[in-house]
């Protein structure tokens, strides 16, 4: 039992940043229909910055993870204007852009900060909160409470603000939302700098508590697209469901199996799911589905 | 008219296997380039199968290296343990990974294409944490090592030796040349046509009779069958079975081959193996600031290629054509 509490709250922690993940995913899909495989190495990317941040700039964590999110909300809409506004339609040449800003991403972070992982240590990794028996690191609630503000931050902007209207009209049909007067360039700009300054806070909560290396952007992505098919894609409420269970479902799957098959069961889960639900947990079901 | 371009096709065919196959002739002394063209025809063949499916009939799978690792190693295993000559070897590799293609088709192939494209990719990475974790069959992540090459082959006139670089090439190529006559007779055959109808609209194909779901399963199976000869070949000529040559990396390497070189054309793929093999093994040491360059270079050719390098040497020899023949026509006048 406690064995089981401590896995959830592990899952919960890791379902976490996969939520932060698949939230930019799902948005860059539900308005743009661009799936970006280059989604990690934003979360990459936010690790370093917020490493840089905090060791040579202000010496603080929480403004570092702040300034890594607006510099990474700029380097999106440069992404944005400069990559994937051209390849809206063509979906192969999305996954060769992507895999070409990976290879330049994660190489460009081996000249910069060398091979090997770095370690960036902050407070909130070494003090403990004790739950019964067990105890975690206070960065454990840190990121789950971050996940969730992100979430209520983002509903709140896309119910109550003209802008999140825009993008919701714009996701929901982008020639009549441009015919009343939407404009849709700064749209897209707008939901490439929220999802990858999402992404950067990602990494840069997941960084202290891990290492910090070229490669930690991989396997967020990996489940963060898990996720939003898993939930639907283009729905929010099923990224967020889709990356909790997928977190939790990985943890507590440990207890019962060893750790190589980890991510079998989360896949088998994922076509399970899929076969019963084509369109995904949240999806809306359209014309052709089976 | 009709027979003219069917005979300069022909001639052009014919022109391309012997050019294929005088290869060891001309790299008889260096046996440096016959590895590297080997291992570019062990790419070539998944790459040709990826491209039925990717640039004919529109779907993208990126998890197709894992039906590869299907075909390679059942190949290996039963040339390892003796248990089956070369043929039945690479056969019996080849029909498992088209059953493994079927059974990952059916489940998935109902599914719209950005769902289509996770799953594949969640299929991948199954097989390959099967390949590096089922210890006792595959040898897990340390692999298969010594798996032998096909005996001698007596052909009356000449004898090819696999176990030499420049007979294994011939193998090699054979193989090569047998899957690029399939994918030929398959896109030029009614079938490839009725791909075609459903990658360019599917409910419109459904609606003049083509059954879209048991031609996507059919194509899916062959395709995947296509991937695990080239598998078998590829395990085969390296002599072991390791579980990373089926992993995501390489996944994504195929996709990427096929892309480049030009989807939905006959040559793209080949191209796009050279390519991809013949690059790195020039630029050996890959440190990370040339992969920063090449990352560059993907990013300007999805931006200004669309159509993958095929399709632009295609785009540049019909514009050089017309001009050529406005400049003709003036003349003329």
């Amino acid at each position: 039992m406690t064995a089981l509490l401590e896995q959830i709250v592990n899952g919960a922690m890791m379902g976490a940043i996969y939520v932060l993940v698949a939230l930019g995913m799902v948005l860059i899909f539900g308005v743009m229909e661009i799936l970006n495989f280059a989604h990690g190495v934003l979360f990459m990317a936010g690790g370093y910055l917020c490493d840089v941040f905090v060791l040579h700039l202000t010496g603080s964590y929480p403004l570092a993870v702040i300034l890594t999110m607006v510099t990474l909300a700029i380097i999106g809409v440069a992404l944005e204007r400069g990559v994937f506004r051209r390849l809206r339609v063509n979906v192969p040449m999305q996954i060769v852009a992507s895999l070409g800003l990976i290879l330049m991403a994660e190489n460009g972070a081996v000249l910069l900060f060398g091979p090997s992982a770095l370690q960036l240590t902050v407070p909130s990794v070494h003090s403990l909160v004790r739950v019964g028996e067990l105890s975690f690191t206070v960065q454990h609630f840190i990121i789950i409470g971050a996940a969730v503000a992100s979430i209520a931050a983002l509903q709140l902007f896309l119910r109550r603000t003209r802008l999140g209207a825009a993008l919701r009209a714009t996701s929901q049909n982008p020639e009549a939302a441009r015919v009343i007067g939407i404009d849709s360039d700064r749209v897209y700009r707008l939901t490439f700098a929220v999802a990858s300054a999402l992404a950067g806070l990602g990494g840069a909560l997941l960084g202290p508590l891990f290492l910090i290396s070229p490669q930690m952007g991989d396997l967020p992505l990996l489940k963060g697209l898990t996720a939003i098919v898993l939930g639907g894609m283009g729905s929010i409420p099923g990224a967020i469901v889709g990356g909790f269970a997928i977190g939790i479902i990985e943890a507590v799957s440990t207890l019962f199996i060893t750790t190589d098959y980890r991510d079998m069961v989360v896949f088998a889960v994922l076509i399970a799911i899929l076969l019963v639900r084509p369109w995904g947990l949240f999806g809306i079901r359209v014309r052709g589905d089976a | 008219m009709r027979v003219r371009a069917g005979t300069a096709r022909l001639a052009i065919g014919a022109l391309f296997a012997a050019a294929l196959y005088l290869v060891p002739v001309a790299f008889a002394g260096s046996p440096y380039v016959l590895f590297t063209l080997t291992l570019t025809l062990c790419y070539a063949i998944p790459a040709m199968g990826l491209n039925l499916l990717l640039g004919y009939t529109g779907l993208v799978s990126l998890g197709h290296m894992g039906f590869a690792g299907v075909g390679a190693y059942v190949t290996a295993l039963l040339m390892k343990h003796g248990l089956a000559s070369f043929v039945p070897s690479i056969l019996a590799g080849t029909l498992a990974a088209g059953l493994v293609g079927v059974l990952t088709g059916v489940p998935c192939l109902r599914l719209r294409s950005h769902y289509f494209i996770i799953v594949t990719l969640a299929v991948g990475m199954m097989l390959f944490l099967l390949f590096n974790n089922l210890d006792w069959l595959t040898g897990g992540a340390a692999g298969l090592p010594g798996v032998p090459r096909p005996r001698p082959l007596d052909l009356g006139f000449a004898v090819v030796d696999p176990r030499r670089p420049a007979g294994f090439y011939l193998l090699a190529a054979t193989a090569f040349l047998l899957v690029f006559v399939i994918q030929y007779a398959l896109v030029h055959s009614d079938f490839g046509r009725s791909l075609a109808a459903i990658r360019q609209d599917e409910t419109l194909a459904a609606s003049r009779g083509v059954d879209v779901f048991a031609h996507k399963l059919t194509i899916f199976a062959v395709s995947a069958a296509i991937a695990g000869l080239g598998g078998g070949v590829q395990v085969l000529f390296l002599r072991a079975a390791a579980p990373q040559s089926f992993g995501f990396l390489e996944d994504v390497n195929v996709v990427l081959i096929v892309i480049v070189g030009g989807s939905g054309s006959l040559f793209g793929p080949c191209l796009g193996a050279l390519l991809f093999v013949a690059l790195p093994e020039a630029l050996r040491v890959a440190d990370a600031f040339r992969m920063v360059l090449f990352g560059a270079a993907l990013v300007a050719l999805a931006l200004f290629a669309p159509r993958g390098l095929w399709g632009l040497a295609a785009t540049v020899a019909r514009k050089l054509r017309a001009d050529r023949s406005v400049v003709a026509r003036a003349g003329h006048s």
